[in-house]
């Protein structure tokens, strides 16, 4: 990955390590092959690590806010 | 009269949702008239469930559990199916894989091993939960939203309509969903959950014959 990439990574986990911050801690999801569900914390916890989880998580993130971005949410 | 198997291991709290929310399709497979092989808790092992397969050769198979890109689980992890050692094992079967990524690979290899339809996931499942209701499925107004889709396409196959109807079907009922946790102020955590459904939308695909159905 060049450094320009790095850049972007890092600046797409800190928006979604933002975001994540803003929900309540009531928040609960499973996910992967982890056997339980995750709070808030616990979530930001495998981003900020970039654990597989993690990775994925920053991914769905932003392709939630991209299809978003486009009005696809609408219809989806 | 088709023969429909489901393999529900129950050994965690994120599979006692699945298995609670597979246990009216169980239902709905009996009083349709199907011979229903339901193989639920310790006795969705490997043993049993491969037996079963090769003596009852179901036309319909349901799989709840952990999953990879390469494997399908039972009950303690235990894997099933895999693509190293027996996606053979789904030739002539229409399958429902409701566990994480699976139909990454094991979607294909099992089509090229004679399966007819293999439904799945690309990515990790995700399952959201409200705290609330304390690991209560029955009442879980937020893993409802998740599960139900699922439910909607399994149904639909069940009820002899293709898997091509049945995916539609699962993934409209998803966007209604996200559009509710979108636009709903019902609860204040309602947006957060909805990028882990859109990713389950995205991810939910098909692998073989689309307008294959059971008889």
């Amino acid at each position: 990955m060049n450094e320009k990439n790095k850049e972007l990574e890092e600046i797409r986990k800190e928006l979604v390590i933002e975001r994540l911050r803003q929900a309540p801690p009531t928040v609960k999801i499973a996910f992967g092959s982890l056997n339980e569900f995750m709070n808030r914390d616990e979530l930001i916890d495998q981003v900020q690590k970039e654990t597989d989880i993690g990775k994925r998580i920053v991914k769905l993130q932003i392709e939630y806010l991209r299809a978003f971005k486009k009005g696809m949410l609408q219809g989806v | 009269m088709a023969c429909v198997l489901f393999s529900r291991p129950n050994d965690d709290i994120t599979l006692s949702y699945l298995f609670y929310y597979s246990k009216e399709l169980v239902s709905e497979s009996n009083n349709l008239g199907y011979k229903t092989i339901n193989k639920e808790g310790k006795e969705a092992n490997k043993e049993i469930i491969i037996s079963v397969i090769k003596k009852q050769n179901p036309e319909l198979i349901m799989f709840n559990g952990h999953g990879s890109p390469t494997e399908i689980c039972g009950d303690n992890e235990e894997v099933i199916i895999s693509v190293e050692e027996n996606p053979e094992i789904l030739k002539d079967s229409i399958v429902y894989s409701l566990s994480c990524s699976s139909a990454f690979k094991l979607g294909p290899k099992s089509i090229e091993n004679g399966a007819i339809s293999f439904i799945g996931y690309d990515f990790e499942f995700a399952l959201g939960k409200d705290s609330e209701s304390e690991a209560s499925p029955r009442h879980d107004k937020i893993a409802k939203l998740f599960l139900e889709p699922s439910n909607i396409l399994f149904s639909s196959l069940l009820n002899k309509r293709s898997v091509k109807d049945s995916v539609a079907k699962a993934k409209k009922k998803m966007e209604d969903n996200i559009n509710y946790l979108h636009t709903t102020d019902r609860f204040p955590e309602a947006i957060y959950y909805a990028p882990f459904l859109f990713s389950n939308y995205l991810g939910l695909v098909v692998h073989g014959d689309k307008e294959a159905s059971i008889n």
